[in-house]
C-alpha cells in the first residue's frame, strides 16, 4: 500500500486545484435547477417542498437530497442570502457560483473515502489494480465534465454508491451495505435502475442460508427488512403523513404524470410499461446467475448489466446514465484481460457521449485533452496491469476496438472543426447523429463483450 | 500502479546506478530503506520509473496536463476587464492587432499614442498582425478599427487566451523541452528526472498567472530566450544569436539577459585562445538579425513612400532625430522616411521620459523610496537614472565578469539569473511583471546537476513562491485571487516547499549528504521570509489599511519582496561561482555550498 504512487490524496489535490480554476467555466440550468432547490428548501416548511413551483425547475429529487440542500442552504446564509430567495430566478453572482462549486468539490471527498475504502478492500494480490481503478475513477473526466462544469453532484452520490458496493464485500458488513443503497436511493431514485442487482444479491447472501436457498435465515430478514423500512420512512414518513406522496411521487416520476392527464395517458402508459418491462426481462439471467453464483464479483458484473440495460433500453436516458455503467464496470475491468477489452470501447464511447454536454468553444479544449489525457494514462496503466485470461478471447475485439478508438479522433476533428466549415451552421444534427451513433456502437459492443464475458466466465 | 523496484530486472538496476547520481527526485524512506519520491511531484512519475514508456507518451501527457492547468486560469477575468477608460494589457494587445491589421505599416508607431500605442519592438507588431488576421477571419468585430475598443466580448477574450496557448506551445514548450534535455545531457541525469524538472519549470506559477491570467505574452519572449541558452548549451553560437536577436526583437526587458549574452559569447571567442573567426561570425548574424527583424517595417515604409501615403496628422516627428546629422533628418533626404520609422520604434520601445519604477515593485529603488528610508523624490530623473545605471552596472559586473572569463555552459543558467537579478533590483523603469525574467534560469537550475536535492530545490522555490506573492496585488486587481492561491499552492506543494511542507527543513534526506541541505542561515532566512509572507496575506486579508496609507500593505509586500530577491541574487551569484570552477582552481578544494 504504501509503495502505490501518486497516492489517492495526491491525485485528489491536483484534480482539486484544476477544479477550483474551472469555476468560471460554463455551467448548465442544472446550476440554476440546485440554486432553486437551495431556495427552496432554505425558505419553505418541508410540506411545501414539493410544491413549490415558481421556478421551472421544480424539486424532482428524493427527500434526503431536498435535506441535503437544506445543509447546504445553512451555510449559503453566510456566503450570499441572496441565492436563497425562491424569486431570485437566474441568479449567479460569483460568490453564488464559488460556493456552489465549491460545495461539488468538497462533498467529493465521500468518493475519495469511498475509493480509499475499496482499494483497503481489496486482497493483497490487486491491490496494485485496486489502485489504479480508484485513480481512474477519481480522475474520471465523466465526473469533472458533468460535476465540475456541467454541474451536478454525481461525486458524492457515487461515492456513496461505492461504499455501498465495498461495504457489500464482506459478510459481516452486508446489512451496512444495503441500508447505504437504501440511503443512497432517497438521495437520487436513478439508482432504483441498480436495485434488481441489489435485490438478488442480498436475498441470496444475506437472507438465505449459504448452503441451501430453503435455509431461510428469518433474524437477518428481519434486520434487513426494518432497516431499509425505517430508511424509507424516515425520508418519506413525513409525506405519507402529510398525505402528499401522489404528488412527491409525480415529481420523482413525471412521466407518471402523464397517467394523470386522461387526454395522451394511453400513448404514455404505453410507452411506460413497455419500458419497464424491457428493462427487466434482459436482466433475468443475470440475475439468475447472480442468485446462483453469489459471489462479490459477480454482483458487481450484474450492477454493470443493470447500468447497460437502464442506458441502452430505459426510457428517457440522460447521456449522462453512463457513469451507471462506467462506475461499476470500472471495479472489476481489471478482473482479467477479457474484462479490460469490453471496458475499452466503453470507456472512448461513455466519455466521448459526454462531449455534447459542453458545446462552448472555451470548454471544448478542457474536456478533449482532459479526457485525452485520462485515457492515455489510464488505458495504457491498465494494459501493463491487468492479468491474462484463463480462457482465450471470443472474439477479435482488440482489432475491432483499436479500430474504434482510432475513429473516435476524426469524429472529434468533424463533429468541432469540419462540419461548420463544410456546412456552417446548417445540417446541425449532423455532429449530434454521428456522436450518438459512434457511442451507441462503442457502448453497444461493449455491453455485449461484457455479457459474453460475463456468461461464459 | 507499479512499481518496479521489486522486479529484479537488468533494467532497474541501471536506474539504481543513475539513482546513485540523481538530481534528488528519490530519496530513501529511513525505516524500510526503500526508495521513495522525494516530493509530490515525483510521485505522479512513480508508474514510469523504470518502466520502459515511450518518451513520446510522457512528453505529451506532461504538455497536456500542464496546458490544461494553462488554459483553465485562462478562464478568469484579464487585466481590465470591463474597467473603462482605459481597460489594460489585454486592451493593448487587442489593440495592436486591431491597428496593425487596419493600418499601413508606417502608422504603427504613430497611430493615436495616448490609447495603448504600440511600444513594444516589431516582432510584438508582426505577430500581432498575425493574430489579428486570424481573428478578423473569425469574427470582424473583434478587430474593427476604432469601433472595438475595450471590446469585452467573451468570444475575443476565448481568440486572445488561445492566441497566448498556441504562441506559448509553439515558441516557449519546444524551446524548454529541448533545453531541459540539454542540461540533462549536461550534468548526466536520466530523463525521468528530467521529465520532472520539465513539469515543475512548465508549471511555474508567475508565468501562468500573467500570462493566462493577466494577459501578456511574455512566454514568447521567454521561449525564445531558452531557445538561445539551449543552443548555447548545444554549441551553436549563431543560432543562439539568432533566437536571442528575436526573444530582443519581441520584448525589449530581453535586454535584462543581454549583457550574460553577450559576455558568454564575447568569453567563447577569447577563451581559452582567440577566436577571431568565431567573433566575426557572431557579429554578422547578430546585425544580419537585427537588419531581418526590421526589415518588414523598411519595406512597409518603402511601399508607403511609393503610394506617397502621409504620417497621422497627429504624428511627431521622435525627438531623437534632432540629434541626427541635418543630411539625414532633413525632410528631403530619401532616407528621412526609414530614419524616422527607426527612431519612433526605439523612442516607443524605451521610454526613457518615464520615471525610475511604475507602480510599486519590489525593488531597491520602491524599497528605499516607499518605505520612507529615503525619498527619491527630491531628486531630478537624470540623477536618478544615472544612478540606477550605475548600481546595475555594478550587480551585473560579477556574474558577467564570470561568464567573460569562465565560459562553461554550467555558468549560463545562474549567472543569467544574476544579471536579471541585478536588472530587477537595480533598474530603471522595472515592472512587477519582469520578475519572470530571473525566474527563468533561475527555475532551470532544478533541470541541472542536485536541482532537486533540498538546498537547489529550497531556493528555487522560495524565489518563484516569493515572485508570485510580489504579483500578488496587481492580481487581486485583476480578480485573480483564486487563482494565485491555488497555482502557487499547487507548485508549492508538488515540489514539497512551504507553506504546504517544511520537509526541506525539518524532512530527514538520510541519504542525499550534508553538501545538499540547506544552509542553516538560509533556513531560517527562508523560513523568516515565508512567515512574513503568510502573516502579510492574513493582514491583507483582515485589516484595513490606516487613513491616508492606502497603500502599506503593498508597500510592505514590496519590502519584503525585495530584500528576498536581494537574498536571491546573492544565492545566484554565489552558484555562478561555484558553477565557474573558480574555487576548485584557487583553494583546490570543494566548494562547500553556504548561501
Amino acid at each position: 500500500m504504501a509503495d502505490q504512487f501518486p497516492t489517492l490524496a495526491q491525485c485528489a489535490v491536483v484534480a482539486t486545484s484544476l477544479k477550483v480554476l474551472l469555476w468560471p467555466a460554463y455551467k448548465s440550468t442544472d446550476f440554476e435547477v440546485h440554486r432553486n432547490w437551495l431556495a427552496i428548501t432554505h425558505s419553505l416548511p418541508i410540506d411545501k417542498w414539493y410544491f413549490e413551483e415558481t421556478s421551472e425547475w421544480t424539486l424532482d429529487y428524493p427527500p434526503f437530497f431536498a435535506h441535503f440542500e437544506w445543509v447546504l442552504g445553512r451555510i449559503a446564509r453566510y456566503v450570499d442570502a441572496a441565492m436563497l430567495q425562491i424569486n431570485n430566478l437566474e441568479y449567479d453572482s460569483w460568490q453564488t457560483i464559488h460556493f456552489q462549486r465549491a460545495t461539488v468539490i468538497l462533498t467529493e471527498l465521500m468518493l475519495v473515502y469511498s475509493l480509499y475504502a475499496f482499494v483497503r478492500s481489496s486482497p493483497a494480490a490487486t491491490k496494485k489494480q485496486a489502485h489504479a481503478v480508484a485513480l481512474s475513477l477519481l480522475l474520471s473526466p465523466a465526473l469533472l465534465i458533468i460535476d465540475h462544469i456541467h454541474f451536478q453532484y454525481n461525486g458524492f452520490m457515487y461515492g456513496v454508491l461505492i461504499w455501498s458496493i465495498v461495504l457489500a464485500r464482506k459478510k459481516s458488513t452486508l446489512l451496512l451495505s444495503g441500508i447505504m443503497f437504501a440511503v443512497l436511493l432517497c438521495f437520487k431514485h436513478i439508482y432504483l435502475y441498480l436495485a434488481p442487482a441489489y435485490f438478488a444479491f442480498l436475498l441470496r447472501t444475506y437472507c438465505l442460508g449459504p448452503r441451501s436457498v430453503f435455509d431461510i435465515k428469518f433474524a437477518n430478514c428481519i434486520k434487513l427488512g426494518v432497516s431499509i423500512a425505517a430508511v424509507f420512512a424516515l425520508a418519506f414518513g413525513p409525506f405519507v403523513y402529510w398525505e402528499q406522496m401522489p404528488q412527491v411521487l409525480a415529481r420523482l416520476f413525471p412521466f407518471s404524470r402523464g397517467l394523470c392527464h386522461a387526454y395522451w395517458a394511453p400513448n404514455v402508459w404505453a410507452i411506460y410499461s413497455f419500458s419497464d418491462r424491457i428493462l427487466i426481462y434482459p436482466q433475468i439471467p443475470a440475475l439468475l446467475k447472480l442468485f446462483l453464483q453469489p459471489s462479490w464479483d459477480n454482483f458487481v458484473a450484474t450492477l454493470t448489466l443493470c447500468g447497460y440495460a437502464s442506458f441502452l433500453f430505459g426510457w428517457h436516458v440522460h447521456e449522462k446514465a453512463i457513469l451507471l455503467v462506467i462506475v461499476p464496470f470500472s471495479l472489476i475491468a481489471l478482473k482479467d484481460r477479457r474484462y479490460f477489452g469490453a471496458f475499452r470501447p466503453l470507456a472512448v464511447a461513455g466519455h466521448v457521449s459526454l462531449f455534447p454536454l459542453l458545446f462552448t468553444v472555451q470548454e471544448f479544449p478542457a474536456k478533449t485533452v482532459y479526457t485525452l489525457v485520462w485515457l492515455i494514462a489510464f488505458l495504457l496503466t491498465f494494459d501493463k496491469l491487468v492479468p491474462a485470461s484463463e480462457k482465450p478471447r471470443v472474439f477479435l475485439l482488440d482489432r475491432f476496438s483499436l479500430l474504434y478508438t482510432a475513429l473516435a479522433v476524426p469524429l472529434m476533428v468533424y463533429t468541432s472543426l469540419l462540419h461548420h466549415m463544410i456546412f456552417g451552421a446548417k445540417y446541425e444534427f449532423l455532429p449530434l447523429m454521428f456522436t450518438s451513433s459512434y457511442c451507441a456502437i462503442g457502448v453497444v459492443g461493449s455491453w455485449l463483450s461484457f455479457s459474453v464475458v460475463h456468461f461464459t466466465a | 500502479m507499479s512499481t518496479p523496484s521489486h522486479r529484479p530486472r537488468k533494467k532497474s538496476r541501471a536506474s539504481e546506478v543513475h539513482a546513485a547520481t540523481s538530481n534528488g527526485s528519490i530519496t530513501l524512506d529511513a525505516t524500510s530503506s526503500r526508495e521513495r519520491p522525494a516530493f509530490p511531484l515525483a510521485a505522479f512519475f512513480w508508474p514510469t520509473k523504470g518502466v520502459p514508456t515511450s518518451s513520446w507518451v510522457i512528453l505529451s501527457s506532461i504538455l497536456m496536463i500542464t496546458g490544461l492547468f494553462r488554459w483553465t486560469t485562462g478562464f478568469w477575468p484579464y487585466s481590465g476587464r470591463a474597467r473603462p477608460p482605459m481597460h489594460g494589457d489585454f486592451e493593448a494587445q487587442r489593440h495592436w492587432m486591431e491597428l496593425t491589421i487596419h493600418l499601413p505599416v508606417t502608422h504603427w508607431y504613430f497611430h493615436d499614442l495616448e490609447w495603448w500605442g504600440l511600444d513594444y519592438p516589431p516582432l510584438t507588431a508582426y505577430h500581432s498582425w498575425i493574430c489579428g488576421q486570424i481573428g478578423s477571419l473569425l469574427n470582424p468585430d473583434w478587430f474593427a478599427l476604432y469601433l472595438s475598443r475595450g471590446n469585452d466580448d467573451h468570444g475575443v477574450k476565448v481568440f486572445m487566451r488561445a492566441t497566448v496557448i498556441i504562441s506559448e506551445y509553439l515558441i516557449y514548450t519546444p524551446a524548454a523541452v529541448i533545453c531541459v534535455r540539454q542540461l540533462g545531457r549536461m550534468h548526466n541525469i536520466n530523463p525521468w528526472e528530467s521529465s520532472i524538472a520539465l513539469t515543475a519549470l512548465l508549471m511555474q506559477p508567475a508565468t501562468i498567472l500573467i500570462d493566462h491570467g493577466h494577459f501578456q505574452y511574455n512566454t514568447v519572449m521567454l521561449g525564445f530566450t531558452l531557445a538561445s541558452i539551449a543552443s548555447l548549451y548545444a554549441g551553436r553560437r549563431l543560432w543562439s544569436c539568432v533566437f536571442f536577436v528575436c526573444a530582443l526583437g519581441f520584448k525589449q526587458m530581453a535586454l535584462f539577459y543581454a549583457p550574460a549574452i553577450a559576455a558568454y559569447l564575447a568569453g567563447s571567442c577569447v577563451f581559452p585562445r582567440l577566436n577571431l573567426p568565431r567573433l566575426v561570425g557572431i557579429a554578422i548574424i547578430t546585425l544580419a538579425s537585427f537588419a531581418l527583424l526590421f526589415l518588414p517595417l523598411l519595406l512597409g515604409t518603402a511601399f508607403a513612400t511609393y503610394r506617397s501615403l502621409p504620417l497621422p496628422a497627429t504624428a511627431t516627428p521622435p525627438p531623437l532625430l534632432a540629434s541626427l546629422p541635418a543630411l539625414l533628418s532633413s525632410e528631403k533626404s530619401t532616407l528621412y522616411p526609414y530614419i524616422t520609422q527607426l527612431l519612433q520604434a526605439v523612442h516607443r520601445i524605451f521610454p526613457f521620459a518615464r520615471g525610475l519604477f511604475e507602480d510599486k515593485v519590489a525593488n531597491i529603488w520602491c524599497f528605499v523610496h516607499s518605505t520612507g528610508l529615503h525619498k527619491l523624490s527630491a531628486y531630478s530623473a537624470s540623477t536618478l537614472s544615472r544612478a540606477s545605471l550605475l548600481l546595475t552596472l555594478a550587480s551585473i559586473t560579477p556574474p558577467c565578469a564570470l561568464l567573460f572569463l569562465a565560459p562553461r555552459p554550467q555558468v549560463l543558467a545562474p549567472a543569467l539569473a544574476t544579471t536579471a537579478w541585478g536588472f530587477f533590483l537595480c533598474g530603471f523603469q522595472v515592472h512587477e511583471k519582469n520578475v519572470l525574467l530571473p525566474l527563468l534560469p533561475l527555475t532551470l537550475l532544478l533541470a541541472g546537476k542536485d536541482g532537486m536535492k533540498p538546498s537547489d530545490r529550497g531556493w528555487v522555490g522560495y524565489a518563484n513562491v516569493l515572485a508570485a506573492f510580489t504579483l500578488f496585488p496587481l492580481l487581486k486587481r485583476d480578480q485573480l485571487r483564486i487563482p494565485y492561491f491555488v497555482l502557487t499552492g499547487l507548485w508549492s506543494w508538488l515540489l514539497a516547499l512551504p507553506p504546504t511542507s517544511l520537509s526541506i527543513f525539518f524532512g530527514s534526506t538520510a541519504r542525499s549528504g550534508e553538501e545538499a541541505e540547506l544552509h542553516w542561515t538560509s533556513k531560517i532566512l527562508h523560513l523568516g521570509t515565508y512567515a512574513a509572507m503568510i502573516a502579510w496575506h492574513v493582514v491583507e486579508a483582515f485589516v484595513e489599511t490606516p487613513e491616508g496609507k492606502q497603500d502599506l500593505w503593498v508597500v510592505a509586500n514590496v519590502s519584503i519582496g525585495a530584500a528576498g530577491f536581494g537574498l536571491c541574487y546573492l544565492w545566484c551569484l554565489w552558484q555562478s561561482v561555484v558553477a565557474s570552477g573558480l574555487l576548485d582552481r584557487t583553494s583546490g578544494q570543494t566548494a562547500k555550498k553556504t548561501q
